[in-house]
């Protein structure tokens, strides 16, 4: 019995600490989308390359829409689990 | 139900760390594939980037300018690329070019991904079927586990002390061996009678201590050899001991399994048994002196060539060139000039003596003799004393006195059958050709002891004399046989039939 409850409790954990991993990145996103929703017209927007420290210049509608997709795929993940 | 409980919990132990290892295993291919996941999208982004890069004369970029701080800057040459191949060694090439490094790039992180998921998969049903062992021994009692206890006390049931795997050049214990030694010990103090007859095995001191007693023994007998250098040991009795002295040896021998006292040592037995006590081992000791059995012991000492001969009846006989001189000078004395005395005629030792018989010194210069049959053939030719004008008459001559000479040694030799250095019927070479160098009437005059002019002069005389009648006979009743001499001898035979 007590293996049984201990299984569960390592399902669990594995299991809260993917939907914590999963929340702060809900809520980084949500955060991203907020802030390049409310930039000004004339604001440059960049985006970092992955794995470098060099940043290129990108499209501010396009980085929002983007943002936008991802923090939906994101809460979809959060609700299956 | 508490008993069958722990049971369980001892069980259980076993299998939940099996579990937890195989999931710690699990965990592990997990972090593993996340990483290269990780890998594997950044190549994926790179990938992307470097599609569209070259599409691009130049890019307005943010420029890192250390870790905190940036700077808007261009990126030109778009497709120029350096790609890292490894150990800091770096190839130029262009976009499409690194797009192929990528993809290959990709292939071996996809592999390695499907190994990991594999491994991962296999582990987790290894856990799985953990669980269910789990599962059953915690919750049925139908299970039953077989066991048997493996006792420690493993003495008791086997005999003896346990036997120990000795490393191959290894000793064997010490204590071992002792212990074998004093049950020895104890087996003589039953039976005191044989000599050691289990004691194969001595411990190293006991060896050392052996083989000290025996080089002091051998010291001794070295000074006892070199005072009674001179005088003859003749031996007593040793005809009877010799065989008890063979087999004690023969007992002896095969009971010290390891002999380490070397051959020449004049003490036979090679290490005594330990208990035997010291009295025992004189006793030996002086059998061992008159030791039957003929052998040559070379013993090492500071003199030169001094070879001590034990034929095993108590004598030994020793040659040692100091000896030898002194026999030479003494001769010498009694003979005075005469060097080479005739005595060596029965002494011969070496091959130089018998190149000696055969040859004369003259000048220092050994010259070899002729035929004694080839001087006689011509022999008519060298009768009186005056004839010293050739060179020939000389050797003539002198063959003649020595053929002499070695008759009358031959005869001395048959007549007593020691004939020694002070034989006086030996005549001693040189005299001979002296007598011929310098003529008769030096020996004459010889200031010599009475027995040596006697020696030199007697012997050779007499028969040349003889010879000289025989051929003044000779000469007297046939003068004419001188002439047909020169004929070849088939006419001369011829002759003498007539």
């Amino acid at each position: 019995m007590s293996s049984k409850s201990r299984e569960n409790d390592d399902n669990s954990e594995g299991h809260s600490a993917l939907k914590e991993e999963l929340n702060k990145q809900v809520k980084e996103q949500k955060v991203v989308v907020d802030e390049l929703s409310n930039l000004k017209k004339s604001r440059k927007v960049y985006t970092q390359q992955r794995n470098s420290n060099i940043f290129f210049l990108a499209d501010r509608g396009q980085t929002l829409s983007s943002s936008k997709k991802k923090l939906d795929i994101l809460k979809k993940e959060l609700q299956d689990m | 139900m508490a008993e069958k409980g722990e049971m369980n919990k001892g069980d259980l132990g076993g299998v939940f760390r099996l579990r937890e290892e195989h999931e710690k295993v699990v965990k592990d291919c997990e972090s593993r594939i996340l990483h290269w996941k990780k890998v594997s999208g950044d190549y994926e982004a790179l990938n992307d980037r470097l599609k569209t890069l070259p599409d691009q004369l130049s890019y307005d970029i943010m420029v890192p300018f250390g870790s905190l701080a940036f700077m808007p800057g261009k990126l030109v040459h778009t497709n120029e690329l350096t790609v890292l191949l490894g150990d800091n060694w770096f190839a130029r090439c262009s976009a499409k070019q690194a797009q192929k490094l990528v993809d290959h790039r990709m292939k071996h992180v996809k592999h390695e991904l499907d190994d990991l998921s594999k491994t991962m998969k296999n582990f987790e049903a290894r856990v799985g079927l953990v669980k269910d062992l789990e599962t059953i021994s915690a919750n049925k009692g139908d299970c039953v586990d077989i066991r048997e206890e493996v006792r420690n006390n493993g003495t008791s049931v086997t005999k003896g002390r346990q036997r120990i795997a000795h490393r191959p050049n290894s000793k064997p214990k010490l204590d071992a061996v002792l212990d074998l030694k004093e049950e020895d010990e104890e087996n003589d103090g039953e039976d005191g009678s044989d000599e050691g007859s289990g004691k194969g095995i001595l411990t190293e001191e006991e060896l050392w201590a052996r083989l000290d007693e025996l080089e002091k023994l051998e010291e001794l007998e070295d000074d006892q050899d070199r005072l009674s250098d001179n005088a003859d040991m003749n031996g007593e009795d040793t005809s009877s001991s010799s065989s008890e002295e063979e087999k004690e040896r023969d007992a002896a021998h095969p009971v010290n399994g390891v002999s380490l006292k070397p051959s020449w040592t004049s003490v036979p037995h090679s290490i005594a048994p330990p208990v035997m006590d010291r009295k025992q081992e004189e006793e030996e000791d002086e059998e061992e002196e008159g030791n039957c059995l003929p052998t040559i012991f070379f013993s090492h000492t500071v003199e030169p060539k001094k070879v001590r001969i034990n034929t095993g009846k108590n004598t030994t006989l020793k040659f040692s060139e100091r000896k030898e001189q002194k026999e030479h000078s003494k001769r010498k004395k009694k003979n005075g000039h005469n060097g080479h005395s005739h005595h060596e005629l029965h002494k011969i030792t070496t091959p130089a003596d018998i190149y000696r018989l055969f040859v004369d010194v003259k000048n220092g210069e050994p010259i070899p003799r002729k035929s004694i049959l080839k001087s006689r053939s011509r022999e008519n030719s060298v009768c009186s004393d005056t004839s010293e004008s050739s060179a020939a008459d000389f050797e003539e001559r002198r063959v003649i006195g020595r053929s002499f000479s070695y008759d009358e040694a031959t005869h001395s030799d048959t007549s007593d059958g020691n004939a020694d250095e002070d034989s006086p019927v030996a005549v001693p070479l040189r005299a001979t050709s002296r007598f011929e160098a310098f003529s008769g009437t030096v020996i004459e005059k010889d200031p010599m002891p009475s027995a040596v002019p006697h020696l030199t002069i007697t012997p050779p005389a007499l028969p040349t004399i003889l010879e000289r009648k025989q051929e003044e006979v000779a000469s007297d009743f046939a003068p004419p046989q001188e002439a047909p001499k020169k004929v070849s001898k088939f006419k001369a035979a011829r002759l003498q039939q007539k």
